[in-house]
Order: structure tokens, then sequence, then C-alpha cells
């Protein structure tokens, strides 16, 4: 019975060792397999709070806003439809400001913001509110989309101040070298501008008080048509030109520059 | 051996044959430049599909359209498209 003993416990020694022998690739794919998952799970990411808020108006359900527009649902924090019957009935809440749009609207069935989430009753009310956690990410961001054109507007006087002086010889001389334009159209672009500085100087001489206002049109037509013949070829050359657009018109406009350039 | 010396022979000789700038490309600016000018112009053609050179400097131009346009640059220096 004692060797008896070791013997069966070699025997279920090896048994055990031959079953962790064989578990050990199984062990080994289910980790693998979880690790795989885990580093799935860490890569997505949460949707935009713009997409939440596109989402919101396809989940509401119907009934939730008859319930509301009964009045039955007293103790919600006020939504959109609760928002209008307050409004027609009694003084607004102090705190929570109205939504712009009511209706089956995403704005208006939002919970506003510093207000407190509703409770959810049932799962579309949970699904037409959405949880406290998103709707401040919602208001955090919407600010900064607010203010990003104001800062925007800043920029252009400093761009402004940095641009170069405007070169018309060395414009001129760009013109003529592109190959981005045939010999034919740098001849009838030719003319046509000769024909253009024609009338700025039939202007001048006439002694006219009007303004040249009048040839603005010309002008501008003509810059457009060099612009589209450019553009495609040269278009450094062309950000040039609708660069230089203001300054070519100064000196135009201006009939001491004019005379001197000219 | 011979049909492989005598298919080198002609790939070469095709080679040699095709060679050089292409006159179609030539064409191809010509047709933009001319396409430009009329657009410039203000005349209606869309876009020029085939010239044809009559002196230094004078085509005729044919438009998707079917426009005829003589494009030529005259005495005082001026491109002149006149319809045909």
């Amino acid at each position: 019975m004692d060797e008896a003993i070791p013997a069966w416990r070699q025997v279920s020694g090896a048994t055990l060792k031959t079953c962790a022998e064989k578990m050990m690739p199984a062990v080994r794919t289910i980790g693998i397999l979880f690790f795989a998952l885990a580093a799935g799970c860490a890569g997505v990411k949460e949707t935009p709070p713009s997409v939440i808020a596109q989402s919101g108006p396809l989940i509401v359900d119907p009934s939730l806003i008859g319930r509301n527009q009964d009045g039955a649902a007293a103790p919600e924090p006020p939504r959109a439809e609760a928002i209008q019957e307050a409004v027609a009935l009694a003084p607004p809440p102090a705190g929570p400001r109205q939504p712009v749009v009511t209706g089956d609207n995403a704005i208006g069935n939002e919970p506003v913001a510093g207000a407190p989430a509703p409770p959810s009753k049932s799962q579309s009310v949970a699904k037409a509110a959405p949880p406290p956690a998103k709707a401040p990410a919602k208001i955090s961001a919407s600010p900064a989309a607010i203010e990003q054109p104001r800062k925007k507007e800043d920029p252009p006087p400093v761009v402004k101040k940095l641009e170069p002086p405007l070169d018309v010889a060395a414009l001129k001389a760009r013109l003529r070298d592109t190959n981005a334009i045939g010999v034919f159209t740098k001849l009838a672009l030719k003319n046509q501008v000769d024909d253009l500085l024609k009338q700025f100087r039939a202007h001048y001489v006439s002694g006219q008080k009007t303004s040249v206002a009048a040839l603005r049109q010309p002008y501008d037509m003509l810059v457009l048509k060099v612009l589209a013949l450019v553009q495609d070829s040269d278009p450094s050359l062309a950000r040039t030109i609708s660069g230089s657009r203001e300054a070519i018109w100064s000196i135009l406009a201006d009939p001491e520059k004019f005379n001197s350039v000219v | 051996m011979i049909a492989r010396a005598r298919a080198s022979a002609l790939i070469f000789s095709l080679a040699a044959l095709f060679a050089g700038p292409s006159p179609a490309a030539e064409d191809v600016t010509l047709l933009k430049d001319l396409t430009s000018v009329i657009m410039l112009l203000g005349l209606p053609c869309g876009q020029v599909v085939s010239a044809k050179r009559q002196a230094d400097n004078d085509h005729i131009a044919s438009c998707k359209n079917g426009n005829r346009y003589r494009v030529f640059v005259n005495a005082e220096g001026r491109v002149v498209a006149q319809k045909q």
C-alpha cells in the first residue's frame, strides 16, 4: 500500500503534468485573446458631443411627449415641452435657461446648462435625456466653438501688416515669363491692360471730379480673368496677383501714383 | 531566333519612329492658348477642339459648340478673333 501511493502519485503527477502541458496553449490563446480584446477596448474613443446631440431626436419616444403635454410628470426638471407649459402658466424658473428650439429638436430635449439631470423613469426617458456626464461635455465644448470665430477675426490685420510691398516690375516679369498662359493669351491680356490704362488716363486727363470707382468693375474683371488663366498652372503667381489686387488699385486710383508708374 | 531578331528590329524601328517631342503636345498647348484667347475676348466657344494654321500667328480654331474663329494678330499688334 505504501508503495502503491507513491506509484499513484507518480501516475497522477504525470497526468497532471500532461494536462498542464496540454492546457498551456489554450491558456496562452485565451490570454492573447483577452489582451487583444483589452487593446481593442482601449482604442475605442468616445463619440464627439455633436454626434450625441444629433442622435438624440431619433430616439425620442412620441408617447413621452404626450405625457409631458398632459403635465403628469411634475417632479421632472424642466424639459422643452415642460418649459413651454411653465412659460404659459407660471413665471419661468430662474436657474435654467430656455431652449431655443422646441418640439422634437435635439436642443429642446437636452438638459440645459446647470440644470440637474432628469431622473429617468423609463428607458425611453433615459434615451431622450442624455446622462448628466455627457451634457456638461457638450456645454463645455460649445463655448469653445463660439469663441473660435472670434479668435480667427483678429489675425488679418497682422497679415496685412506683414504683406510685402508691391513690385510692379517683378510682377510684370513673372507674367511675361510664366508658362501658364500661351503667347496669344499674353498678347490679348496685354491689349486689355493697355485699354484699361487708357481709360484711366482719359479719366485723369479729362479732369473729371467724379471718382474712379466706375473703373473698378473693369479692373476687377480683368484681374479675375488673369487669375482664371493662371491659377491652375501657376498658383504662386495667382496668389501674388490676388494679394496685390488692392495695392495695384491704390496706384491706379491715385492720379499722382498713376502718373509716376505709367 | 530569326523571329526574335525580327521582332526586336521592329520594336527598335518603332521606338525610333515615335521618339522625340510629339506634335500632339504642341497641339494641346496651342488649343489651350486659343481657347483662352477666345474666352478672354468674350466669345462663345467652350473649348477649341482643333486648329488649322494659316500663317504665323494666324489660326482657324474650331470650337466644341461648332463655332469657328479666325484668331490672328492684326497690324496694330492686337489679338483678334473673327467669327467665320
